[in-house]
C-alpha cells in the first residue's frame, strides 16, 4: 500500500505543479494584483488609467484593437460599424442629440451625458445595460469621470479640458446628478426612478405624476439627504405637517370600518357639511356621510406612510430612491 | 453608505475566497460552539464604530483566514455530499434486498465520521481566527445575523446526534420483524400530513413572504423528504433510513444558512445604506443570491462528495490484492463517478442561474465575473472543468472493457474523444490574445487572429460547451447497453411505458415549448432593440418549436418500437439546433442584435435539459429486460483508468478553490457590496498566480489529510473486522463478484 500511496502523491504533486504554472504563465500574460486606482488628474492620461483599470470599462468596451470586450460599442475605428473612434463620433452623435432634445449639445456634452446617464442615447444593437460608473462597486468620482471623458475625447476628437471644468447647462445637470448620487451612497437616480414609481407614486407625486395623496415631492430634494432617508426609514418622526392620520370613529363611538371591512383612517382629503373623505390607503379613498360620524380622531404623531416601506427595498434600491429623490429641486430636469 | 466615513477602516476578509466559505457548508460543533461563544461576548457594533485589524505573527490575515475557510470548505462539502447519495444508495438496496448496496452505504458513511470531526478543528480554528482578526466586521455580521446564528448552532447539534445515530446504529437498526400495523398507519398518516404540509407551503400557504427558489428548495429538501421518509418505515430499517433522511435535512440546512450569509456579503437586503437593520430577520437570511447559492452547492457537493469517495475507491483498488477486493472497488468507484456526473451534468446550468442573479444584483459584478477581471480566472475554470468532461469520458471508455458485447461501440469513442478535445479547445481560445508590440506587428497590427478570433466569442463557447454536455451523454448511452442484446420491444413492456415516455416526451415540450411561446412574443423595445429585429427572436422561437415536433415524433417512434430510432432523431436534432445552428447563428445575432445572444443561450440551455430527460426515459425502456450479453467484470479495470478517478479528485478540488476565489472576488473593494467598503491592507483582487498558490495549498493539505483519515479509518476497520469477523453491517459478507450484475447499477 506504501507504493501506491506513493505513486498517488506524485500524481498530486504533478497536478498541483501544473495548476501553478498555469497561475503563474497567466498572471505573466495578463499583470498581477487589480488595486483600485487612487486620485487621477483631469487628463486623458489620467482617464486612460481610469478605464483600464479601477473605471472597469474594459469589461464591456474596446478600443479598437485594444482589449477583448464586445458586449458594448467599440470606442476607437471598429469595422463599418464605427469609422469613427469616439472623440470624433461624439461631435456627430452631439448632432444627433440636439436635433433629438433641441439643446444645443455639444461633444463635450454627449460624452457626460452617455457617462452619467448613458440610456440617455443607447447605440442601435446594443442595450441599455451600462452600469452606473459613479455607484458601487465602480464608484468613479466626478473628477475621475471627468478624466475618462477626457481620454474619450483623445480619441480621435479636439482634447477640451475647460469644457469639463466648466460645464454647460447641459453637462452641469449631469453633475448635480453624479452629485446627488454620490451623496446618496452612490445610488443610480435612473434605477431610483422605478423604485419611485413601483413604491413611492401611488401617493405621492412628482412634477404631477402619481397620486396626490401625500406630499408632493418635486422640491424634495432641497431639504437634504438625511431628512429624506429618515422619512423613508422613519415616517412617524418626520412627517409633512397635514398630512397627519384621522380615524373616524362611528356613531357608536368606535372605529368606523368601511363596506369592505377595512378601518377607515388615513390622510384627510376633504371635509365639508355633509362627508369626510379619507385616503385609507394608495389610491383608495373612502367619503363618509357625516351621519355615520361621531367624530374625527386626529392622532399627530402618526404618519400614515407605511413604516414597512423599506422592507421592500434592497440596499441598492434604497440608495437608488434617494439618489433620485435628491435630484428633484423643483425645476426640470 | 459607501463614501461614509463611519465605515472607514472595515476590512474585507472575503475578497479572496475567505468569507466565502466562511459559514459554507456544513461547519462543525467546535466551530458552532466557539462561535456563539464569541457572539456572546460581541455587540452588534453595526458599523458605527471604528474598526480593528489585527495580525498573528505577522502573517496576511486575509490569506490565513482564506486558508482556514478553504479548508474548512473543503471537509464541510465532503461532510455534507457524502449522505445525500449514501442514503440513496441504502434505500436501493433495502428495496430491491441487495446487501451489496448496503455495504456500499456503509462504507461511505464510514468515510464521513473522521472528515466530520476534522470539518469541526477547522471550523473552530476559522472561527477564532475570524473574531481574532476581524472583530469589528465579525461583531456586525453577528449582529445582523443574530437569529439565525443561534438556529444554526441548535441545527449542528440534530446534525451531529443524526451522523453517529446513523452511523453506529448501522448493526442496531437493520430490519427484524416489520412494526405493528398501527404502528405502520401512525407512520403513513404522520408522513402524509407532513407532505399535505408541504403542498400547503408550496402554493404559500403559510410562512413568510419569500423567493420561489427558496420556497422550493425548502419544499423539496426539507418537506418533501422527511414526508417520504416517514411514508417508507416500515421496520428499523426504515428508521435507520429516516434517520439517515433527517441527517441530510440538518446537514441541508446548515448549508442554507451559511449561504445565506456569504450571499448577504454579496447582495444585502434588509439594511439600510448605512448598514443598519431596517428590515427584517428573514429578509436578511433570504437576500438575493442565498438561495442560488445553495442549488449551485448542493450539486457542486454531490460531485464533490462523490468524487473524493472515488478517489478512495480507486487507491484501495490499486493496493487490492484479491479479486474479490479489486471488484468491490471497481464498483463503488463506477458508483461513486456515477454519482459525480450525475452533479456535474445540471451544475453549469445551476452556475447559469447563479450567475443570471449575480449580474441582476449588479451588472457590474455580473460583467466582471466573465469578462473583466476574472475573465482569465474562467479559462482557467474552462481548463480544470474541461479536463473533468474529457477524463470522465476516459474513464467511462475504460469501464467497457469489463463489459462483454461493448466491442461494438469502441469505434464511435475516437469520433467522442475528437468532438469533446476540438471543443475543449475551442472553449479555451481566448478572443484577443496578450502580445508584445512586435507579435501584434507580425499578426497585422491586431491582437486578434484572423479565425481563432471567432472562437473566442460566445456564441462558439456556448456551442461547444453543450457539445461536451451532448457527447459525455452520448459516451454513458454506450456505457449502459454495452452488454445489451436483443431487447424487449417497448410495446410489450406493459403500461409503464406508455405512460413514463409520453410523460418525458411532455416535460420535455414544456420546458422547450414555454421558452418557444415567450420568445415568439417578445417585444424587441424590452432589449433596447428596435422593432425590425423581432425576425431574430421569431427564428430561434421557431427552432425550439421545431424541437417540440422533434420530441413528439421520437416518443410516437419509441411507442412504435423504434427506439434506438427515436433517439437518433431527439438527440440529432437537439445537437444540430444547439451546436450547429445556434453556433452559428449567435454569430449573426451578435452582430445584428448583440442583447439577444443572452436569449439564445437560454434556448441552447432548455434543448439540451430536455434532450437529457426523453432520451434517458427512452433509453431506460429501450434496454429494459434485454438479454444480457455477459455479467460485467467487476475488478477488470486497467490502473490508468484509477488514476483517471483520482484525477478527476484533485481537479474538481482545485476548480472548487477557483471558482471560490471568483464568486468572492466579485464584490471588488467591499466586504458587504454597497454598504462596507474594504480599506484594509489587502483590498486589492490577488492574481492568479497567488489565487493557484493558496488553492493549491489548500487542496494539497486537504487531500493528504483525507488521504490520513482514510488510512485511519481503514485500521478502524480492520480491527473491527478481526474482532467480529466481519465488517459490522447488514451486508457485510456479501460479495460483488459473487452476484450476477447486469451493469443496472
Amino acid at each position: 500500500m506504501g507504493s501506491v500511496i506513493g505513486r498517488v502523491f506524485i500524481v498530486l504533486i504533478v497536478v498541483i505543479s501544473s495548476f501553478l504554472w498555469v497561475g503563474y504563465a497567466v498572471t505573466s500574460l495578463t499583470g498581477g494584483e487589480k488595486k483600485a486606482a487612487t486620485a487621477v488628474e483631469i487628463s486623458p492620461e489620467g482617464g486612460e488609467a481610469i478605464y483600464w483599470g479601477k473605471g472597469r470599462c474594459l469589461t464591456c468596451h474596446s478600443i479598437g484593437d485594444n482589449g477583448s470586450a464586445v458586449r458594448c460599442p467599440n470606442h476607437g475605428v471598429w469595422g463599418d460599424k464605427f469609422p469613427l473612434a469616439m472623440g470624433a463620433r461624439a461631435v456627430e452623435r452631439a448632432k444627433e442629440r440636439e436635433k433629438e432634445t433641441g439643446l444645443p449639445y455639444t461633444a463635450t456634452d454627449y460624452l457626460v451625458e452617455s457617462l452619467a446617464n448613458p440610456g440617455a442615447y443607447v447605440v442601435d444593437g446594443f442595450k441599455n445595460e451600462m452600469a452606473v460608473v459613479f455607484a458601487p462597486p465602480i464608484s468613479l468620482s466626478l473628477d475621475e469621470i471627468k478624466a475618462v471623458a477626457a481620454y474619450m475625447q483623445a480619441q480621435g476628437g479636439e482634447v477640451d479640458i475647460n469644457a469639463l471644468n466648466a460645464p454647460s447647462e447641459i453637462s452641469k445637470k449631469f453633475y448635480d446628478r453624479i452629485a446627488a448620487a454620490s451623496a446618496a451612497g452612490g445610488g443610480d437616480p435612473g434605477h431610483g426612478e422605478e423604485v419611485y414609481s413601483s413604491q413611492c407614486a401611488g401617493c405621492h407625486t412628482i412634477k404631477g405624476k402619481g397620486t396626490a395623496l401625500g406630499p408632493d415631492l418635486s422640491a424634495i430634494g432641497l431639504k437634504g439627504l438625511k431628512p429624506i432617508s429618515d422619512s423613508i426609514l422613519r415616517p412617524a418622526e418626520s412627517f409633512t405637517p397635514g398630512y397627519e392620520t384621522y380615524t373616524v370613529m362611528g356613531k357608536d363611538g368606535k372605529e368606523f370600518f368601511n363596506s369592505d371591512g377595512k378601518k377607515v383612517s388615513g390622510v384627510k382629503l376633504k371635509e365639508d357639511a355633509d362627508s369626510v373623505e379619507i385616503a385609507i390607503g394608495a389610491g383608495a379613498v373612502e367619503k363618509v356621510p357625516r351621519s355615520n360620524i361621531k367624530e374625527l380622531v386626529v392622532d399627530k404623531n402618526k404618519s400614515v406612510m407605511p413604516d414597512d416601506l423599506i422592507e421592500a427595498m434592497t440596499v441598492k434600491d434604497f440608495q437608488d430612491v434617494l439618489a433620485y429623490m435628491l435630484l428633484q429641486k423643483g425645476q426640470d430636469k | 453608505m459607501s463614501q461614509s466615513p463611519r465605515f472607514r477602516g472595515f476590512f474585507d476578509i472575503g475578497r479572496a475566497g475567505a468569507i466565502a466559505a466562511l459559514f459554507c457548508r456544513r461547519g462543525s460543533g467546535i466551530a458552532v460552539l466557539s462561535a456563539v461563544f464569541v457572539l456572546a461576548l460581541s455587540t452588534a457594533a453595526f458599523a458605527l464604530e471604528e474598526n480593528v485589524y489585527r495580525q498573528i505573527a505577522g502573517l496576511d490575515s486575509r490569506k490565513l483566514v482564506w486558508f482556514l475557510a478553504q479548508m474548512h470548505l473543503f471537509f464541510g462539502a465532503f461532510v455534507l455530499g457524502v449522505p445525500l447519495f449514501a442514503v440513496l444508495i441504502e434505500i436501493v438496496g433495502w428495496k430491491n434486498k441487495d446487501a451489496k448496496f448496503d455495504k456500499l452505504a456503509y462504507e461511505f458513511t464510514s468515510l464521513l465520521s473522521v472528515a466530520y470531526a476534522t470539518t469541526a478543528a477547522f471550523g473552530g480554528l476559522l472561527a477564532f481566527s475570524l473574531f481574532t482578526l476581524y472583530p469589528t466586521f465579525m461583531g456586525y455580521m453577528a449582529g445582523m445575523f443574530k437569529d439565525v446564528m443561534i438556529l444554526y448552532a441548535a441545527l449542528f447539534f440534530g446534525e451531529t446526534f443524526c451522523l453517529y445515530m446513523y452511523y453506529y446504529g448501522w448493526g442496531w437498526l437493520k430490519g427484524g420483524e416489520p412494526f405493528p400495523r398501527r404502528v405502520q398507519l401512525a407512520l403513513k398518516v404522520a408522513g402524509a400530513i407532513v407532505l399535505l404540509i408541504g403542498a400547503i407551503f408550496f402554493f404559500g400557504g403559510f410562512g413568510p413572504k419569500m423567493r420561489g427558489d427558496t420556497r422550493t428548495f425548502m419544499t423539496v429538501l426539507y418537506i418533501l423528504p422527511i414526508g417520504v421518509g416517514l411514508l417508507l418505515i416500515k421496520d428499523r430499517k426504515g428508521v435507520h433510513i429516516f434517520i439517515g433522511i433527517l441527517l441530510n435535512v440538518f446537514g441541508t440546512a446548515i448549508m442554507q444558512m451559511a449561504n445565506s450569509m456569504a450571499g448577504f456579503m454579496m447582495s444585502p437586503a434588509g439594511v439600510s445604506e448605512k448598514g443598519e437593520l431596517t428590515g427584517t430577520a428573514w429578509q436578511v437570511f433570504e437576500n438575493v443570491l442565498a438561495t442560488p447559492l445553495a442549488i449551485h452547492r448542493m450539486m457542486g457537493n454531490l460531485a464533490f462528495g462523490g468524487l473524493v469517495a472515488g478517489a478512495y475507491a480507486a487507491v484501495k483498488f490499486i493496493g487490492s490484492k484479491t479479486p474479490e477486493d479489486k471488484a468491490h472497488y471497481d464498483w463503488m468507484g463506477y458508483i461513486s463517478n456515477f454519482i459525480a456526473i450525475a452533479g456535474l451534468l445540471p451544475l453549469p446550468f445551476a452556475g447559469y442561474y447563479l450567475g443570471r442573479e449575480v449580474y441582476s444584483t449588479s451588472a457590474v459584478m455580473g460583467n466582471n465575473m466573465m469578462g473583466g477581471d476574472f475573465s482569465w480566472t474562467f479559462i482557467m475554470q474552462a481548463m480544470l472543468v474541461g479536463s473533468l468532461f474529457l477524463i470522465s469520458n476516459y474513464y467511462l471508455w475504460s469501464g467497457m472493457t469489463r463489459i462483454p458485447g461493448s466491442e461494438r461501440y469502441y469505434k464511435y469513442i475516437k469520433y467522442i474523444l475528437g468532438a469533446i478535445v476540438i471543443s475543449f479547445a475551442v472553449w479555451l481560445t481566448p478572443h484577443n490574445l496578450p502580445l508584445t508590440g512586435t507579435e501584434v506587428s507580425q499578426m497585422g497590427g491586431t491582437q486578434y487572429h484572423p479565425t481563432l478570433k471567432f472562437f473566442g466569442l460566445m456564441p462558439a463557447k456556448n456551442a461547444v460547451v453543450n457539445l461536451i454536455i451532448l457527447a459525455t451523454f452520448f459516451s454513458f448511452l454506450l456505457y449502459r447497453r454495452g452488454n445489451k442484446g436483443e431487447m424487449v420491444p417497448i410495446s410489450k413492456q406493459g403500461k409503464a411505458p406508455l405512460i413514463a415516455i409520453p410523460l418525458a416526451g411532455l416535460i420535455a415540450i414544456v420546458i422547450v415549448g414555454q421558452y418557444a411561446v415567450y420568445l415568439l412574443g417578445l417585444d424587441p423595445a424590452a432589449l433596447d432593440l428596435p422593432a425590425d429585429r423581432a425576425g431574430y427572436f421569431r427564428t430561434v422561437g421557431l427552432l425550439l418549436t421545431f424541437e417540440c415536433i422533434a420530441a413528439v415524433v421520437a416518443v410516437i417512434l419509441a411507442l412504435k418500437d423504434k427506439g434506438l430510432l427515436a433517439q437518433f432523431v431527439y438527440l440529432g436534432t437537439t445537437a444540430f439546433s444547439v451546436v450547429f445552428f445556434l453556433g452559428v447563428y449567435g454569430f449573426v445575432v451578435m452582430e445584428k442584435a448583440s442583447p439577444f445572444l443572452r436569449n439564445i443561450a437560454v434556448a441552447q440551455f432548455m434543448q439540451i435539459i430536455s434532450c437529457l430527460v426523453l432520451v434517458t426515459a427512452i433509453d431506460i425502456f429501450l434496454f429494459k429486460g434485454a438479454k444480457v450479453i455477459g455479467p460485467l467484470k467487476w475488478g477488470k479495470m486497467t490502473a490508468r483508468s484509477q488514476y483517471a478517478l483520482l484525477l478527476l479528485t484533485i481537479i474538481i478540488t482545485l476548480n472548487m478553490g477557483l471558482m471560490g476565489f471568483i464568486r468572492s472576488g466579485l464584490r471588488s473593494d467591499w466586504h458587504i457590496f454597497g454598504v462596507m467598503r474594504d480599506t484594509s491592507p489587502w483590498s486589492y483582487t490577488p492574481s492568479n498566480y497567488t489565487m493557484t498558490q493558496m488553492v493549491g495549498l489548500a487542496v494539497f493539505v486537504f487531500l493528504v489529510g483525507v488521504a490520513f483519515m482514510f488510512w485511519l479509518g481503514g485500521i478502524a476497520a480492520k480491527k473491527g473486522k478481526d474482532e467480529k469477523g466481519h465488517a459490522p453491517t447488514e451486508g457485510g459478507d456479501a460479495s460483488v463478484s459473487n452476484k450476477k450484475d447486469t451493469g443496472e447499477a
